[in-house]
């Protein structure tokens, strides 16, 4: 692959010292502006997708019971009992924003745009956004980090895999639509990788030692949706308009 | 109040196709005034006429050091980093300082909702109800955004109630079946360095500021543009042009000037753009323990 990036990377280097772009033209990245755009050979997400399966119910990757402590199993089994009795006791009918990974589940499709510096995931529903750094670390959490619904994000390339690692979200979020638990001890780590160019093989894991007695994985596929146009994706409880 | 002469110190703009004033020195026009004389209404130290332009124009150029500690990308077309609106310029003065030209059925709405506004009533909008803003009141709130670049689209993302824009490069216009909706349906072309984006498809349930309301027949035309300020900071300045025959005896344009805020990307979380749930009540409305609402 060397040998066909270096023609392009000279010839990129020639056009942007003689003051023409035009050359650029031919590279994947040429819709972002020259100073934006990744190492050449960094595998491109960019694109719409959607899960063609969306998960109702995390299972972990054996297709088993995520490993839930006593009180969290006892959480998730009112929550069960809850939604059945009436579907709006999901926290989602408020139309908060979805946390991480439950946001990846929605029934609608997401955007992914690429740059040098960050990893930006769009999601119709809700016209929701992460814009996930890929230079700046993970902050730590402490009491004094302000818990966010979407929690605090940083990524990081591990080979030809996206690692997105969150922490710092609200605990009132459910992470799927059966009303699994989570504590705001909840870490999350997202893997995204290409599988052929449209195809991204999903796998999480979930560590929280408030509501799981070890930390488990469960994957996840997308699937590339050329040429959808996002939507106006609105939710709003009990508005006057 | 007694009027003001002010001296303003307009932009000598890069070496590209910017309009720039030099020196200009004017008195505010009687909109001006009136508009400056409700923005005043409640501070403690009002604002002079020569800080109420320069907040227009971009900010206090004293201020920029801080706000910009590294610059923006050189690249004329490359908008990315962020970029905020100062405070307080939700309005439709032209840039000649003349008010909107509304038809006389809508100066009638717009001044019933000042008058409304001036006795106590507390006005609601799209925005307050955590609808989408519409445009151009998205593009008068003082909350960061950040350009993202995609093949055949640019992406605008708002803090301020997580709005979401979808500039189409790729087509000349909307699809034929593109439904009503609160941000509209945007195609964009590059005329030079200026993105030039055009958006319809609204519905009619936001208003244009805080007074004046739109139709569905709305077009919004926006010429976004990097422009260095006298001192050598760098704007995103943005020509709003609004057409609307059922509300504006002719199209007009307002011009506002985005500072570039490289300090904000230091902000923990969303490299920049903090999460602003409107959905939560997170960020404008704090209640007392006795159920008062306290508006930031």
């Amino acid at each position: 692959m060397k040998f066909v990036f270096k023609p392009v990377l000279l010839a990129v280097a020639a056009a942007m010292l003689a003051g023409v772009v035009s050359a650029a033209d031919s590279d994947a990245w040429s819709h972002l502006p020259a100073a934006q755009r990744p190492d050449p050979g960094t595998p491109d997400l960019t694109g719409k997708w959607a899960m063609p399966t969306p998960i109702r119910a995390l299972k972990t990757t054996d297709g088993k019971e995520p490993p839930l402590l006593p009180a969290a199993k006892a959480k998730y089994t009112a929550n069960q009992a809850a939604l059945k009795a009436n579907p709006k006791s999901d926290p989602s009918a408020n139309c908060w924003i979805q946390g991480v990974p439950r946001i990846i589940y929605a029934s609608y499709p997401m955007l992914i745009a690429q740059d040098k510096d960050r990893v930006n995931l769009v999601y119709e529903t809700n016209h929701t956004f992460r814009i996930v750094s890929l230079r700046r670390p993970l902050p730590k959490w402490d009491d004094d980090l302000d818990p966010h619904w979407l929690g605090y994000s940083a990524g990081h390339w591990d080979g030809k895999t996206l690692v997105i690692d969150t922490i710092g979200q609200h605990d009132q979020t459910w992470l799927d639509y059966s009303g699994l638990p989570h504590s705001e001890k909840l870490q999350v780590q997202e893997r995204y990788t290409l599988d052929g160019p449209d195809r991204i093989n999903g796998e999480l894991t979930l560590t929280d030692p408030e509501t799981f007695s070890q930390p488990w994985s469960t994957r996840f596929t997308l699937v590339r949706q050329p040429g959808y146009d996002l939507k106006e994706n609105v939710c709003v409880r009990d508005h006057k308009m | 109040m007694r009027q003001f002469l002010v001296c303003v110190l307009v932009v000598a703009g890069m070496a590209t196709t910017v309009v720039a004033q030099e020196g200009t020195v004017r008195k505010l026009t009687p909109a001006e005034q009136a508009q400056l004389d409700t923005d005043n209404k409640g501070r403690s130290t009002p604002m002079t006429a020569e800080q109420w332009l320069a907040r227009r124009s971009g900010g206090n150029q004293a201020q920029r050091k801080t706000w910009e500690p590294t610059p923006p990308p050189a690249e004329p077309r490359d908008f990315t980093g962020l970029w905020q609106l100062p405070g307080g310029n939700i309005n439709l003065l032209q840039e000649n300082g003349e008010g909107a030209p509304f038809t006389p059925e809508e100066a009638k709405r717009t001044q019933h909702l000042i008058d409304a506004e001036a006795n106590g009533a507390v006005l609601t909008d799209a925005a307050s109800q955590c609808f989408p803003h519409g445009v151009p009141r998205l593009s008068f709130a003082p909350y960061p955004v950040r350009f993202v670049y995609l093949p055949g689209e640019i992406l605008m993302l708002h803090e301020v109630g997580h709005n979401l824009r979808i500039i189409h490069l790729d087509r000349k216009e909307a699809p034929q079946d593109t439904p009503q909706s609160f941000l509209g349906y945007s195609t964009g072309r590059w005329e030079g360095d200026t993105l030039v984006v055009e958006t319809s498809h609204f519905n009619d349930k936001t208003p244009l500021d805080f007074h004046s309301s739109h139709g569905t027949r709305l077009k919004v035309t926006e010429r976004f543009q990097k422009q260095k300020t006298s001192q050598g900071y760098t704007d995103l300045v943005v020509r709003i042009t609004i057409d609307d025959p059922e509300h504006f005896t002719k199209a007009f344009t307002v011009v506002r000037h985005w500072p570039y805020r490289s300090d904000m990307a230091a902000t923990l979380g969303a490299d920049g753009i903090t999460e602003y749930s409107c959905e939560e009540n997170n960020r404008n409305v704090e209640t007392t323990s006795d159920g008062r609402v306290i508006i930031k």
